[in-house]
């Protein structure tokens, strides 16, 4: 038998509506069905992308990257309400040793989301950062964000 | 009152109240850059730390207030997605600045 992806993602579709609903009269049940049909439709031409099942280690990193985003939002918040607003704002080139898509995104995706720190151009291995002072640039030019990933995506991978 | 009661009313909720307060201050915070800071660069650090901090502390304490049900995991999933869109938004913004060709404000300009 053929498997339908149009079913599987209606069915996907469904069960998180029925979980997030916690209504089972007809009239919602039959409103989640239509729905889930209609964003399954008109999802049916999205190219199915492959996505490696990251290691366990990537929780670890989260918590870590937290750790990091309150530290540099509390560095930010004293650099915006201090009076004389001693920002010392500069552009970053770094290369990163890291060699996978999934690794370059989620690095380019945590260094925005550090406060203090936004990526502004990626060429395939390097990236152009905009850093509010000396102190946020050491976040990027430390390649501590580098090694951290380069624990989560693969092993073979060097930092 | 049960013990599950009394844990909700006198640790759950100062918990989240605060965690909300601290949301807020740091919402108030990114209000003053956006008016404060001088280019667009420097402003989008300013707005992303609404989403990075504002919203993680206040979403995170409106779930414990909630305590375990699904709308706590209702406001996690959309605090999930802020933390996805976030950045991309942010990157998007200051990328075509820098494609448009505007030079960041620095030191020296001042």
């Amino acid at each position: 038998m053929k498997s339908n992806p149009l079913a599987i993602k209606t069915l996907a579709f469904f069960l998180i509506w029925l979980l997030l609903s916690e209504s089972f009269d007809w009239l919602h049940v039959s409103m989640g069905v239509l729905c889930a049909f209609g964003v399954a439709w008109f999802n049916r031409s999205r190219e199915q992308t492959r996505f490696e099942i990251p290691r366990a280690r990537i929780v670890w990193y989260y918590f870590w990257l937290v750790g990091r985003i309150l530290q540099s939002g509390f560095h930010l918040s004293k650099l915006i309400l201090h009076p004389s607003l001693p920002i010392d704002p500069r552009m970053i080139r770094q290369r990163t040793k890291l060699r996978k898509d999934a690794g370059i995104v989620l690095l380019g995706n945590s260094i925005t989301l550090t406060p203090g720190t936004i990526t502004v151009e990626v060429n395939s291995d390097e990236l152009e950062v905009h850093a509010m002072d000396a102190e946020s640039a050491e976040d990027v030019t430390s390649f501590r964000f580098d090694e951290q990933i380069a624990r989560v995506t693969s092993s073979k991978e060097t930092a | 009152m049960t013990l599950i009661e009394w844990v909700e009313l006198y640790v759950m909720s100062p918990i989240a109240i605060a965690s909300i307060v601290v949301g807020l201050f740091f919402l108030f915070v990114a209000a003053v850059g956006v008016l404060r800071l001088p280019d667009v660069y420097t402003r989008s650090h300013a707005v992303s730390l609404t989403d990075s901090l504002g919203a993680f502390f206040v979403l995170g304490g409106l779930a414990l207030y909630e305590g375990l049900s699904t709308n706590a995991v209702k406001i996690l999933i959309v605090l999930i997605l802020l933390y996805l869109l976030n950045p991309v938004i942010a990157h998007a913004t200051v990328r075509s600045a820098h494609r448009s060709g505007l030079k960041p404000w620095s030191r020296e300009d001042a």
